[in-house]
């Protein structure tokens, strides 16, 4: 016994110094990627799955960069989502920062290193290469940043790739049972969920837990609401009253829908995860939700036929452009970095993206084959040419998102009136707007 | 008897509630994504599916990761054990002046937040050239770790018999043998349970490396499965293969140094 011991010991200790050995060897060779005799690198970052949309048109877009660079090197890291979000300013404060890397839009993220002079100012570049020229302005709004780090204005600080929108998902087996036709109209919509309801089916899974219930409310609160409204909400060039109209209707609506039995009481504690597994084991027959769920839907439903359409009766919905790709401002090869992200805007990868199951941001509708994408990407032309990309109710404020999930559990459990709750969302957004100066 | 078995029975019942997040895990890690959306998460399989682990393996290429892990929990293990001992022989056996406040400030020191050390660790960090290192996760995890080590042994080390050392002092014995040749090896089932910890605890640890290990080809195995939760969308079934994955390692070790585990553990008890 006391031989294993000895032995086990000795392989610990063994492994410690093989650990010391090699960690002396292998600093060197980190951190020293543009050594000026040795061919070059491009370091690029990003956190999608390769299986995904941007995934697969990404890794075309590496293969195209080095076809078109001889001698240059693509040094290709996929990161952890969770990496990023957690040190993303400390990387880009240190020399290990990448020369080109997607990066979360918004004011809490991109604009938070912008302010803080983290980031590339991109601007000269987009007007070089007339990527402006190729992104709607709803698209624009997330890859432009103030002084304040405020979205909307000022200098360029990233380029999207591809977009996203919320939309409803339905299961078209469980339509043509209960004989319910695709609403155009909201009241054709609410009458489809009555049919459902009769039935005994709950029409709408509803995440309560995390980001889908909020969307619905949104979408609602869209429903009364033009544009100026976002402008004041998210970007702050007015003042949004939470008592308005548009929000008293969301919150009664929303209410109204629970105790209707449009939405189950029980989804308040629903994460969204569970919510889309239950929409694809065909448990019910609608889901509002993001496009980033399209891909998953896609390869993952065998059992039913489903499609997807626009919240009836809005010309706006929450929406906006993905991620972004930056470059840091301690990154080593920047003219490497706008020859990559010029190449995803290239027509053949955003093609590429779209078949994939992605909205592209850039593509040739013509050129995308697969039916299903062609309704997606049809659905998110008719938003974008509308300038009806609203955002995401959460983006105002840091730490908002915790607060919209609690104003709508509430809602979802009945456990405050509407105006309670619109009293309680309000609180942290005023704030908010006390803090920037607004 | 009927205690016995009232025993017995609630004992089956804990084993069970310990086992079923295994068990889903396993049948997760094992079931097509299809069959997951399909069936949900706790119906049997349809078949096995070992894809989810292959290719979680090979996209982050697992075995680096496990070696990486390997060599910090390792060399974290048997330093912050070695400094551990250094430190509680002086100033358990030594009785260094004011080591009560010592002991405070080690106890404080355990106390506190990680997250509360990233910032000045990180600094520290890359002025020392160290940022984005394993070597940078072992000294620092050695220095946690005998922060705890430290203030367990020190107590224990408070009660050695001191007639032992004595009689090593009549025999000849100076401070630096009477370390190596007697508190040592008195001690030994003690160091051997604080050497497993600490392998186990650095093995789990999760933010510093996260903030730490940049590079692929750095990070360890906690890391490595943090990178299939996305921003809104996470893959269960790759997930639990990953968790699977995971998890083995640490089970293995467990199983090959139980027998210590449990002896160092009622060596204590005694005392």
């Amino acid at each position: 016994m006391s031989k294993v011991r000895t032995g086990a010991v000795a392989l610990v200790t063994a492994a410690a110094l093989a650990a010391l050995a090699a960690c002396g060897n292998s600093e060197p060779e980190a951190g020293k990627p543009a050594a000026s005799d040795g061919p070059r690198v491009l370091k690029l970052w990003h956190y999608e799955s390769a299986d995904g949309a941007m995934g697969k048109a990404w890794a075309e877009a590496i293969k195209q960069f080095e076809a078109s660079h001889p001698g240059v090197r693509v040094q290709f890291e996929e990161k952890a989502f969770e990496q990023i979000r957690q040190s993303a300013g400390m990387i880009l404060n240190s020399d290990e920062a990448p020369d080109v890397m997607e990066y979360n839009k918004g004011n809490a993220t991109a604009g938070l290193l912008s302010q803080q002079g983290l980031l590339t100012d991109l601007t000269p570049e987009v007007a070089k290469r007339g990527w402006d020229k190729l992104l709607s302005p709803s698209l624009q709004t997330t890859a432009k940043y103030d002084d304040r780090g405020i979205m909307g204005a000022g200098k360029w600080f990233g380029i999207p790739n591809y977009a996203e929108y919320v939309m409803v998902y339905y299961n078209k087996d469980l339509f043509t049972k209960h004989k319910v036709e695709v609403p155009k109209t909201f009241d054709e919509f609410t009458a489809a969920m009555d049919t459902f309801v009769e039935a005994g089916v709950t029409p709408l899974a509803v995440g309560g837990a995390e980001y889908p219930a909020q969307q619905i409310f949104y979408q609602l609160a869209l429903s009364k609401a033009q544009r100026p409204w976002v402008d004041s909400f998210q970007l702050y060039k007015g003042k949004v009253d939470f008592r308005g109209p548009e929000f008293t209707y969301a919150a009664e609506t929303m209410a109204d829908w629970v105790k209707k039995g449009y939405i189950a009481k029980d989804s308040a504690a629903i994460k969204a995860e569970d919510m889309g597994v239950s929409f694809m084991g065909g448990k019910y027959p609608i889901v509002v939700t993001g496009s980033w769920w399209y891909g998953r839907f896609a390869s993952e439903i065998k059992d039913f036929e489903w499609g997807s359409f626009l919240w009836p009766g809005n010309t706006m919905s929450a929406g906006s452009s993905g991620n972004i790709w930056v470059v840091p401002e301690n990154a080593k090869n920047k003219d490497l970095a706008y020859d990559f992200i010029d190449i995803t805007m290239k027509k053949e990868i955003q093609n590429l993206l779209g078949n994939s199951g992605g909205v592209p941001v850039a593509a040739d509708p013509a050129a995308i084959t697969d039916p299903k994408s062609k309704e997606l990407i049809e659905n998110f032309t008719k938003l974008s040419s509308g300038d009806g990309l609203a955002f995401y109710p959460d983006w105002p404020a840091p730490g908002y998102y915790d607060v919209l999930v609690a104003g709508v559990q509430n809602l979802i459990n009945g456990s405050r009136t509407p105006a309670q709750v619109l009293d309680e969302i309000a609180a942290p957004y005023e704030e908010n707007l006390a803090d920037i100066g607004g | 008897m009927i205690r016995k078995y009232s025993v017995l029975i609630s004992l089956a019942v804990l084993a069970v509630v310990m086992l079923v997040p295994f068990a889903v895990v396993t049948l997760n890690a094992v079931r097509s994504p299809e069959d997951y959306s399909a069936n949900g998460p706790l119906s049997l399989p349809d078949g096995l599916h070992f894809d989810g682990i292959v290719e979680f393996w090979n996209r982050v290429d697992f075995g680096g990761k496990l070696w990486n892990s390997l060599l910090i929990s390792g060399s974290v293990a048997v330093l912050a054990v070695v400094l551990s001992v250094l430190n509680a022989y002086a100033l358990g056996v030594g009785r260094v002046r004011g080591r009560v406040w010592i002991m405070v400030v080690f106890l404080v020191a355990n106390t506190l937040p990680q997250e509360a050390l990233v910032y000045p660790l990180y600094y520290l960090a890359k002025e020392a050239g160290l940022y984005d290192t394993r070597l940078s996760m072992i000294i620092i995890f050695t220095v946690i770790q005998s922060a705890f080590g430290t203030y367990l042994l020190a107590s224990v080390l408070g009660r050695f018999p001191h007639e032992i050392l004595e009689a090593a002092a009549i025999d000849g014995a100076g401070k630096w043998r009477a370390l190596w040749r007697i508190v040592v090896p008195v001690s030994r089932p003690t160091l051997s349970v604080l050497l497993i910890f600490f392998f186990i605890w650095t093995w789990n640890e999760f933010f510093l490396p996260l903030i730490f290990l940049i590079s692929n080809e750095n990070q360890t195995v906690p890391v490595a499965l943090g990178v299939l939760q996305g921003d809104k969308m996470m893959d269960a079934t790759m997930s639990s293969a990953s968790a699977l994955l995971g998890v083995l390692p640490a089970v293995v070790f467990f199983l090959i140094f139980q027998r210590t585990l449990t002896r160092g553990v009622t060596v204590g008890a005694i005392k």
